[in-house]
């Protein structure tokens, strides 16, 4: 395990304490603003890093999710997995080096990953609801909000641990080796 | 390729408890920390400010406790009478105070779209998988993991999660659904017969390995009575704010677990002599019961051996 990645994973456990603690510390009436910062973390990850390594590590956000979700297994790493594959797949099409353009991101994602979640949850379980929540439109925005830092975060570590004279991008960290 | 790596993790799922135990033992006590040292911060700057108020709080307190205190007499009164009635007709104790135990909601999954808490009680204290978890207003969820210090609790709400429910005013029997909505959930299995109406109240129906009966579940609303079938649909709105929680109650034992209270030949003794005419059944049911020697020391007043 590189340094680099030992890192990711050690943000990855912050992320997840973080979110699992920050709506108890909000007032009652803001406790629907459930940041995934999780979510963000495979995002970046998806603009940033190689298939097998980047899939590697949105598979160990996801089960962090799954370890205090009490569903079947596995559930929050394929969805982790999944908004890894899809963005990675349309990378190109985005641009989001941090500030509103990855706050943007994550807050479509955010909406994206609820409704696979549901969609899942819905062919898993009979009784789950295919309605639309308000809560996901909070907590989108809560993720918008909170991918900010995270993307900013990260894109520090990076550059950290970078060569000089490269730049990220796609695919920059598999250049670089 | 990517995508079948959480298959692997759920077929695994028995091997990987002890990691998953592993990992809570890591991260609660941080959440924990987080949400003691944040709460102790905003509890003392919010009561410095709140003793500008205190003097006139604990008048009106001090008026509100003797108020209650009356009231409470007269409970009390009810309650002796009631219990030596229920003792002649030999009814199994309902009201048997649960053994109910504390806890502080220290985090939320960490997903946005998982329905679960975490507490901080654990296996030390006596909580266990599938245990009961309610809050005065009603029901919440069960436990389904805990280590020796934290729990998992899995809310009403959860898409997997089902209770059996009874209504209040018809008595007709069903099963509350979870739908993944905080705020509502789905009735299943009420009989088209039971004549369910927008506002009835739906309480729990108990039984071994469920939530003691009697406990507020949630209010009936959107009653849909089709054309044709056995059964009628509608949505339940939970009794329980779940965005609210900060304190639950988890059910270490319930009366459906606990024998029925031996009866008390003091208090049976005046009740029969009001009595007209007692018959030579109620005399015999009136005859106190041997309580079992191995009966618990720390059980509660009242209750018979645990099985």
């Amino acid at each position: 395990m590189t340094i680099r990645n030992l890192l990711i994973v050690l943000v990855c456990f912050a992320a997840s304490i973080l979110e699992a603690t920050l709506p108890m510390l909000f007032p009652p009436f803001l406790r629907s603003l459930r940041a995934d910062l999780l979510l963000a973390v495979v995002l970046y990850l998806a603009l940033h890093d190689e298939w097998v390594q980047g899939a590697g590590l949105s598979f160990f956000a996801g089960s962090l999710s799954d370890l205090s979700a009490a569903t079947p297994p596995g559930i929050y790493a394929f969805l982790a997995v999944l908004t890894f594959v899809i963005v990675r797949t349309t990378a190109s099409a985005f641009r989001a080096d941090g500030g509103l353009q990855a706050g943007a991101l994550a807050f479509v994602a955010s909406l994206v990953h609820a409704l696979f979640a549901t969609l899942i949850f819905k062919l898993l379980f009979s009784g789950s609801s295919l309605a639309l929540h308000a809560s996901w439109l909070w907590s989108a925005f809560a993720t918008g909000l909170g991918a900010m830092p995270i993307f900013a975060l990260l894109r520090r570590l990076d550059e950290s641990l970078l060569p000089a004279g490269e730049t990220l991008g796609p695919g920059a960290r598999a250049r670089a080796r | 390729m990517f995508l079948t790596l959480p298959l692997f993790v759920y077929f695994l799922r028995d091997q990987k408890r002890w990691l998953d135990r592993a990992l809570i033992a890591f991260t609660a006590p941080i959440e924990h920390a987080i949400v003691v040292a944040v709460g102790g911060a905003t509890d003392a700057w919010g009561n410095y400010l709140w003793l500008v108020h205190t003097r006139a709080q604990d008048l009106e307190l001090r008026r509100e406790m003797l108020r209650q205190r009356a009231e409470l007499q007269l409970a009390s009164e009810i309650t002796a009478e009631n219990a030596r009635l229920r003792g002649l007709l030999e009814l199994a104790d309902k009201s048997a105070p649960l053994k109910l135990l504390a806890a502080p909601v220290i985090a939320v999954g960490a997903s946005p779209h998982s329905h679960t808490l975490r507490i901080a009680r654990g296996t030390a204290d006596g909580v266990q998988v599938g245990a009961a978890v309610i809050a005065p207003e009603g029901i919440v969820g069960t436990i389904t993991q805990a280590t020796a210090g934290y729990a998992d609790v899995q809310l009403i709400v959860a898409p997997q999660a089902a209770v059996p429910a009874l209504s209040a005013r018809t008595r007709g029997r069903s099963t509350v659904r979870g739908t993944g909505d905080l705020a509502r959930c789905h009735l299943d299995y009420a009989l088209r017969t039971d004549e369910l109406a927008d506002g009835d109240l739906l309480v729990t129906a108990g039984g071994a390995g469920f939530f003691p009966k009697g406990l507020h579940i949630g209010h009936v609303v959107d009653v849909q009575k089709r054309a044709t079938g056995m059964f009628i649909g509608a949505e339940v709105i939970p009794s329980v704010d779940f965005s609210r929680l900060d304190e639950v109650l988890v059910v270490l034992s319930s009366p459906s677990e606990l024998a029925p209270p031996p009866v008390d030949p003091a208090l049976v003794a005046p009740a029969a002599a009001d009595l007209p005419k007692p018959s030579p059944r109620a005399s015999q049911h009136a005859e106190p019961r041997p309580t079992a020697p191995d009966a618990a020391p720390g059980a509660p007043a009242g209750a018979g051996p645990t099985p």
